[in-house]
């Protein structure tokens, strides 16, 4: 039996319509405006009249996933044959793989997925990827090879963090880190980009502790909290995303320190933004996270459309979002339709 | 007879939601969305009929998903840490999980503590050990790398009964997931343990009456303690089939379960009063539950909406046990 892919002619149209999709993901990051990015997507209208599924596996509601769903959702519910569902994970991750095992069962053309646990939903993507479907895996990486992986630019940013918070503290001094919990490749990628960015820019700033707080404002109040009552002098913190940071903002509001202590976050949530602008955070790394949705779901229409299986991808592609350091001086440049 | 009754009612209730959404949803009746709803609910099964022990007993094990959690920590580090080979390292976490069973009921029997703040307290416990053990933790290059041991992945395997009985050629039959295959064993001992031993009888003699089973000469306390223990050994299969479905452990495994378990212990008819029970019961909750999320999620049906549902269905539990609650004591003259 010669499979689909073994036939002569397909392997090529196969990587043109791979290079195609990248392709329309690359025009679209050098485009500015969502209004711009969208009305060029719908030019590229699906090819086929075929009605299409895709759906969105959320790690939990959050304001990030709520934020790609919707830039999901500008791009796929414009082409007019697209059916769109978001599922929520419930930050279990059995749930997550038996809502992967209902949408693989159920036929769905793409699924995005938040993976709430790199290595534990690989094999239901192998088992996607079997069936021919597609995956794409928003910020969070998995180990299993899947179809596309669309994140921040978590290293790149957690290095330019690091060098701003360097910069905020004058060179020297103790920070601590509140991560997330292990098992997520984003973790190692942010906590690796702030470590290394010290490194290079910063030598003489130590990192006194490194605790998970769960992604969690109110777990990261406790963790904070405790790193303050074992090193009082620490002057500055990383919060692997926003909600810890502001976790970090309101014990320093509590104890305070606001304006004393300089804390980082990564993200670039409205919270955020808003507390930057208050003096009490001192920065983030921001993204726009409409503009990564319609980027993924820009991807998935066109390997939907054109027909390309999961068998198709031999390397997951990577896509890298544009971000900015969001501080006092440059946050005023986000424009609130930016915001989410 | 009443809880027979129950029984019957939440078969209904089952097999007309299940007619339900095999008429209205594309797929969910078909040999992979049934392959799915097996190996997806097979292991809450397992710890609904684990829990559905100490409930028995009119005590409560919180600290459920928590035991299946260290379980499971215990399984990865054996593996990815110690280099220990499946055959070894299975019953090594499983005799643990069994243990820390063990260890709330001598909590409630020992301590005199309420199940509820002792096995609140265990919950915690153990969460804590699971992430002060943690191999992910202790070396960050773990956190990333799958468990390759042969033993432990082979229980990911599935039973292919339609090329077996030959029936593959007329119809595709669902394969029977490993973890059902062991909820089928689990059901069967623990229905031989409760109905044809002198262990079962004292369980329900215990949870009916806790002073009158003492007078007849019935240990509560080891009574009480065997049960933890049982649902700890629940949680320990749990574990093991869990780090074979996962192909890791994470340090939130079993997060939450307690409550699931609970729920579906209780609509299956399992009363929270102790002293009566079944094993079909529990393992029919957990089962609904998983047909309910996974029949909205092919509708296109909000989650939201199945928790809602699964709460109604919880109260309705309740209410039809203290219905029937109060007619057994109306036809018995007033006595409990």
């Amino acid at each position: 039996m010669t499979s689909r892919d073994e036939q002569p002619g397909n392997g090529n149209r196969r990587n043109f319509l791979k290079s195609a999709a990248y392709g329309t993901v690359a025009i679209g990051a050098g485009l500015t405006g969502p209004e711009v990015l969208s009305s060029s997507i719908g030019q590229a209208r699906a090819a086929t009249d075929k009605n299409l599924k895709m759906s969105f596996i959320q790690f939990l509601p959050h304001t990030v996933p709520a934020a790609w769903s919707k830039g999901i959702e500008d791009v796929l519910l414009k082409q007019g044959n697209i059916e769109y569902q978001l599922l929520d994970g419930q930050a279990k991750i059995e749930v997550q793989i038996s809502l992967m095992d209902t949408q693989i069962n159920d036929g769905v053309n793409v699924i995005f997925l938040q993976p709430v646990d790199s290595v534990a939903i690989g094999p239901s993507i192998a088992k996607a990827r079997r069936a021919g479907i597609p995956v794409i895996t928003l910020n969070i990486d998995a180990v299993e090879d899947h179809a596309a992986h669309v994140e921040m630019s978590h290293y790149a940013g957690a290095m330019d963090i690091a060098k701003a918070m360097g910069a905020a503290l004058g060179g020297k001094g103790k920070v601590a880190i509140i991560n997330a919990p292990p098992g997520i490749v984003i973790r190692d990628q942010r906590t690796n980009g702030f470590v290394d960015g010290l490194k290079k820019y910063h030598p003489n700033i130590q990192i006194v502790a490194d605790q998970p707080a769960d992604w969690d404002r109110k777990k990261a109040q406790e963790v904070f909290t405790t790193i303050l009552a074992a090193h009082p002098d620490v002057a500055g913190a990383f919060g692997v995303n926003d909600s810890m940071a502001l976790g970090v903002v309101d014990v320093a509001r509590d104890k305070g320190l606001l304006g004393k202590l300089v804390v980082f976050g990564d993200d670039g949530e409205k919270d955020a933004l808003e507390s930057i602008e208050k003096g009490e955070l001192t920065g983030t790394q921001y993204t726009d996270v409409y503009q990564q949705g319609r980027f993924a779901a820009a991807a998935a229409t066109v390997i939907a459309s054109g027909g390309v299986d999961a068998s198709s991808f031999h390397s997951k592609g990577h896509l890298l979002i544009p971000y900015i350091i969001a501080t006092k001086e440059t946050v005023g440049q986000i424009q609130p339709n930016q915001r989410w | 007879m009443f809880k027979r009754h129950q029984n019957f009612a939440l078969l209904i209730l089952f097999l007309a939601l299940f007619a339900f959404f095999s008429f209205f949803t594309r797929r969910f009746f078909s040999a992979p969305n049934i392959e799915d709803i097996l190996s997806g609910y097979s292991f809450m099964a397992i710890l609904a009929v684990g829990q559905a022990f100490p409930i028995m007993t009119r005590g409560l094990d919180l600290s459920i998903g928590s035991n299946v959690g260290l379980g499971a920590m215990i399984l990865f580090d054996l593996d990815k840490v110690f280099h220990l080979p499946g055959w070894a390292s299975i019953p090594i976490s499983v005799t643990a999980c069994a243990l820390a069973g063990c260890v709330n009921g001598l909590l409630v029997t020992q301590l005199k503590l309420q199940p509820f703040v002792a096995t609140l307290a265990t919950l915690a416990a153990f969460r804590g050990t699971v992430y002060a053990v943690s191999g992910r933790q202790l070396y960050p290059e773990l956190a990333t790398q799958s468990v390759k041991d042969p033993w432990i992945r082979s229980l990911e395997g599935f039973l292919d009964i339609g090329h077996l009985t030959g029936l593959s050629r007329f119809v595709r039959l669902p394969s029977l997931p490993f973890s059902f295959l062991a909820l089928l064993v689990v059901a069967v001992l623990a229905h031989v343990v409760l109905n044809r031993t002198r262990l079962g009888l004292n369980l329900k003699t215990v949870g009916g009456n806790p002073e009158a089973a003492h007078l007849a000469g019935v240990s509560v306390r080891r009574t009480q303690i065997v049960a933890y223990l049982a649902c700890g050994l629940c949680a320990g299969i749990v574990a093991v089939l869990l780090v074979a479905r996962f192909t890791t452990a994470t340090e939130a495994t079993g997060t939450g379960m307690e409550l699931t378990t609970i729920a579906a212990a209780v609509i299956g008819g399992v009363t929270l009063r102790g002293g009566s029970g079944t094993v079909a019961g529990p393992i029919l909750g957990a089962f609904l539950l998983g047909i309910i999320l996974i029949g909205l999620t092919l509708m296109g049906i909000s989650q939201f909406t199945q928790q809602i549902l699964t709460g109604a269905i919880l109260l309705g539990a309740v209410y039809y046990d203290r219905l029937t609650s109060d007619r057994q004591k109306s036809a018995s003259g007033g006595v409990a």
